[in-house]
């Protein structure tokens, strides 16, 4: 049975006048998103801002109601209020900000939250989890943005939720922080548990997650191992010294962007054969170096592809 | 939910101000009330009471509106949000914001009935006192769902004004700061029919001799029933809209 199952949902916001308002032309912000995630998974849903991470987040979790498709949580139908997962203490999701009542010390609101779960972990734990220890007493006023954001992560997964749901969790840290924030996540998922985040830090997504779901404009682009994303639009940098003489390199077929780098200029393209033919031909080929491409390349080409609606529609591989 | 409450109520013990704010206003005007000059003899001994029981009034209901229309702040900064991500359903959050609530209400309904007593010699019967006190706790009940219709309904912005007309307008009129008698005949007209009259009358009853009226009871009930409504209605777009991860 798997964990999450959105079958073909969109959504559509709408404004006071009932015109929707979705971040894509034709209005929906969320499109035929179809996801199946199995038991034990780390996920990554990456994309840009407004790409429907977030709505995706909100319709699985039954906070909003798809205009059309299904949602399922461990097999059962969410619709609407009615979310046996919630309810059943099987989901811990923390939004992307908020949430922390002011006037409370970090112990309070984990203590009330383990009394709430049916399995919780012990308080303790938890504060070891999320790197607390010593603060428990703190109240939340007093707690710096980092900290903050540990707490409430250790909300989330106080309860042992079988699926945890993280939306851009590390957006606040800086970059140390953030590394103890993905080893306490890998430790929590390495127990078994399914676990959802989404990003837009495409080395989070490639570093701690099994898969990648790729969103654009409220549709799923791309879905697979990192590698395979890669893989699937066959991206690879090709990159030359820079001559004195200014050149329209955007305009070589195959390039996708086109970047400066040390004296190097670097350019990411889907055709690598023809971009290199193409420069030859213009009499630029110094020093030349063709490499398979990182997965920033590999998902701005896709965000690009995406872009010219000729390109065929990159759907789950 | 007994979990919640536990939560709110330490949560409300940081916040000293509400309950401060509650009890020190409605005790300095009891003291300056019952204390004019000229106030004398038998006078004195009916305002002291008549008093006590008003500003016992005020306060519990200044309290309980306060804290319970802070739900705005709950929701505004996600609270009740994440609320919705745990086991806890929405209807035991609701009822045990309302629980926590009642609790402040008893504050200052003890701290008038001891000044009564202490300051200004309130005598009253071992059975009186029995009934004045929870008629002055739960009878404040209806404030409480006034507060959390507010607070759902209301946006962060509007919700302190609002507040403060609904709660010294329905004061001034009810007859808690001057009695029915003395205000002009259209507002006492008015006034004996708000919630606030209802629910401190029951207690004048008391004091003076006598027992709560059928008025008083119907008009209170009629009252809980609409504000039970407000909050209601509050809850339920609060509970749909809280969307935004």
């Amino acid at each position: 049975m798997a964990t999450v199952e959105l079958d073909r949902v969109s959504y559509t916001y709408e404004n006071a006048s009932g015109n929707a308002t979705g971040n894509s032309a034709d209005g929906f912000a969320v499109r035929d998103v179809s996801l199946r995630i199995e038991p034990g998974q780390v996920v990554a849903m990456l994309g840009p801002n407004g790409a429907g991470k977030s709505t995706t987040l909100l319709l699985l979790l039954g906070m909003l109601r798809p205009r059309t498709g299904t949602v399922r949580l461990f097999g059962e139908a969410v619709t609407g209020a009615v979310n046996k997962a919630v309810a059943g203490g099987r989901i811990g999701a923390m939004p992307q900000a908020g949430g922390v009542p002011p006037r409370s010390s970090v112990r309070d609101l984990l203590e009330f939250l383990h009394a709430v779960y049916p399995r919780p972990m012990p308080v303790r734990e938890a504060l070891a989890l999320a790197d607390l220890e010593g603060l428990a007493g703190r109240t939340v006023e007093r707690l710096s943005g980092g900290q903050q954001q540990r707490l409430r992560f250790a909300m989330a997964v106080i309860g042992r939720p079988d699926l945890l749901i993280l939306d851009e969790p590390t957006a606040a840290l800086d970059v140390q922080s953030r590394r103890a924030f993905w080893a306490a996540i890998r430790e929590y998922a390495a127990h078994g548990r399914t676990v959802l985040f989404s990003t837009h830090y495409l080395e989070e997504a490639d570093d701690n997650a099994d898969r990648i779901v790729v969103l654009d404009r409220g549709r799923v682009i791309a879905d697979g191992t990192a590698v395979s994303v890669k893989q699937m639009v066959g991206v690879r940098t090709v990159s030359v010294a820079a001559s004195d003489a200014p050149h329209a390199f955007d305009r070589l077929p195959g390039v996708a962007a086109v970047t400066r780098l040390g004296g190097r200029v670097v350019l990411t393209t889907t055709d690598s054969d023809a971009t290199v033919l193409a420069l030859a031909a213009a009499g630029l080929l110094r020093d030349l170096e063709v490499v398979g491409a990182g997965l920033e390349e590999a998902f701005l080409t896709l965000t690009n592809t995406a872009l010219t609606d000729a390109a065929p529609t990159l759907e789950r591989i | 939910m007994r979990a919640y409450v536990r939560l709110e109520l330490r949560r409300l013990a940081r916040m000293p101000g509400l309950l401060i704010f509650a009890v020190l206003m409605p005790l300095l005007s009891y003291l300056l009330f019952t204390n004019l000059h000229g106030l004398t003899g038998q006078d004195r001994d009916v305002a002291a009471t008549y008093t006590m029981v008003s500003m016992a009034g005020y306060g519990a209901i200044g309290a309980l509106l306060n804290y319970a229309s802070g739900v705005v702040v709950d929701r505004s900064i996600g609270w009740m949000r994440q609320l919705r991500l745990t086991p806890l359903s929405p209807v035991r959050v609701v009822v045990g914001k309302g629980l926590a609530a009642m609790v402040t209400a008893i504050v200052p309904v003890v701290a008038l009935c001891v000044a009564g007593v202490l300051v200004n010699d309130v005598r009253l019967g071992p059975v009186q006192w029995l009934a004045i006190v929870p008629l002055l706790w739960f009878g404040a009940l209806p404030f409480a769902l006034l507060g959390l219709g507010m607070g759902y309904l209301a946006t962060a912005q509007t919700v302190q004004p609002l507040n403060l007309l609904v709660y010294l307008g329905m004061s001034v009129v009810g007859g808690l700061w001057l009695p029915l008698d003395a205000l002009p005949g259209w507002v006492a007209a008015v006034g004996r029919w708000l919630p606030t009259h209802a629910y401190a009358d029951m207690s004048w009853q008391v004091a003076f001799g006598g027992s709560p009226t059928v008025t008083d009871l119907l008009t209170l009930a009629g009252w809980m029933v609409a504000f039970t409504g407000l909050a209601v209605v509050g809850f339920r777009r609060s509970v749909r809209s809280t969307a935004s991860l």
